[in-house]
């Protein structure tokens, strides 16, 4: 699909910034994503591809705005979904009840 | 999906996934050929970058016969095709934009993706 | 190039995602399909035990041992699979060698296809829009924002990732490192010589 991140060759990102001793992970969030999807792999879950194209179909405002590791959390959020690991339902009551239970400090 | 204890997850990612295929049917092009991309547009998963789309080049590497992307992405199998490494200039893709127009970009690119150049 | 978007904005997480991806972590547990220690255990693989060192090993063997250097150019796949150094994003590599007149550097425009196997997780910059999208493009400019100035009369060969080849890049051997045994050699081997954007470093500023 000709989708937002075919960029080669685009103009206006700017110039690359680099990172000196740059960590492998900049924070939990980074890691907790990482684990999903790199389970996913090592399990096997679906050809690399699947994967590549679960991120294609992200919303493109969200692909250019956000950090790489939201890419992957719509990854593990689509590829749960279309391999009938959960639904979004589930998800949407999940994300719910976490919210309630840290409102509470549980 | 398979259910891995932490043991075990070393040897899974250790171990690597074969994209390439036996029983290869006769290749259309050779190290050598120039070739042009072809102007596809399909809707679901491919590897073909736009900025290649309808450009020339050369095949510079024949890898083997391996799975095709954009099949694979969407359950409907392996279908392996040819895959190749080919050469472009920079002044090919991106005319004289960005410097030496005689630097060289590498794709790599499966069969369907290109034809025989016409000249 | 005016510098238009801000490198937190590929590290800081928007307001959604830490909870996001607890969900399906918590979701994923509960029903069996994973189990916490594994998500650890991937995380720690990766973050901790794989990496740049075991690419610069390699380089540095090819730099001292020029049968092993052709070894790497004929076949490198077979031949990081005899050193363990095969699996996921590894499946099959290729080495392209800097020489007195070509300099090579990798990129992947339409994801962030990268040699984990050999280098482990790409750093930030690789999997951002900056660099994915000019690599192609203006490979000497985005060279030059690496401090890495390539002289014009050497060919730039920039490898996009579109398959499953993983390309890695043979960095040119520092001058003066004659006496230097392969370990103390690998110190040479910075993460960005084996994707291109530098070159080994220099010994004055490796070893002390």
């Amino acid at each position: 699909m000709n989708g937002v991140h075919d960029v080669g060759g685009k103009h206006g990102f700017g110039t690359v910034t680099t990172e000196e001793q740059e960590p492998v992970f900049h924070g939990q969030w980074e890691r907790d994503v990482f684990s999903v999807i790199g389970l996913y792999f090592a399990a096997g879950l679906c050809p690399l591809d699947e994967f590549r194209h679960s991120i294609e179909v992200m919303d493109p405002a969200e692909y250019l705005s956000t950090p790489y590791y939201v890419h992957w959390l719509r990854a593990a959020e689509n590829l749960g979904f279309w391999n009938d690991l959960f639904t979004p339902e589930e998800l949407e009551a999940r994300i719910t009840e976490l919210e309630s239970n840290e409102k509470e400090g549980l | 999906m398979r259910l891995l204890q932490a043991n075990e997850v070393h040897d899974a990612i250790r171990t690597p996934t074969n994209f390439t295929r036996p029983d290869a049917p006769p290749t259309r092009f050779s190290v050598g050929d120039r070739v042009t991309v072809r102007n596809l547009n399909p809707t679901g998963h491919t590897r073909l970058p736009q900025y290649a789309k309808g450009r020339t080049g050369v095949i510079s590497i024949h890898h083997g016969f391996f799975v095709f992307p954009d099949t694979m992405a969407h359950g409907e199998g392996d279908q392996p095709q040819h895959l190749y490494n080919v050469r472009f200039t920079v002044g090919e893709l991106f005319g004289k934009h960005g410097g030496n127009p005689d630097d060289h970009v590498y794709i790599d690119m499966w069969e369907s993706y290109l034809d025989e150049a016409s000249s | 190039m005016e510098q238009i978007t801000s490198s937190d904005g590929y590290t800081q997480p928007p307001p959604y995602a830490a909870l996001r991806v607890k969900a399906i972590q918590s979701l994923l547990v509960d029903k069996g399909l994973v189990v916490e220690d594994a998500l650890n255990e991937v995380v720690d693989l990766y973050e901790n035990r794989i990496g740049p060192k075991d690419g610069a090993a390699v380089i540095a063997r090819a730099w001292a041992e020029p049968e092993f250097r052709q070894q790497l150019l004929d076949d490198g796949t077979g031949t990081l699979a005899e050193l363990g150094m095969t699996g996921f994003e590894g499946a099959h590599v290729v080495f392209v060698e800097n020489t007195d007149t070509v300099h090579n550097v990798v990129v992947c425009t339409l994801c962030s296809c990268y040699p984990w196997a050999v280098l482990g997780l790409p750093p930030a910059w690789y999997k951002a829009p900056q660099y994915r999208s000019r690599a192609v493009m203006e490979p000497r400019d985005v060279l030059q924002e690496f401090g890495t100035f390539v002289p014009d009369d050497k060919e730039v060969r920039v490898w996009d990732s579109t398959a499953e080849i993983r390309y890695i890049v043979i960095p040119e051997r520092p001058a003066g490192t004659e006496d230097l045994t392969v370990e103390q050699l690998a110190e040479l081997v910075n993460r960005d010589s084996m994707i291109g954007t530098r070159l080994a470093t220099p010994r004055q500023e490796a070893i002390a």
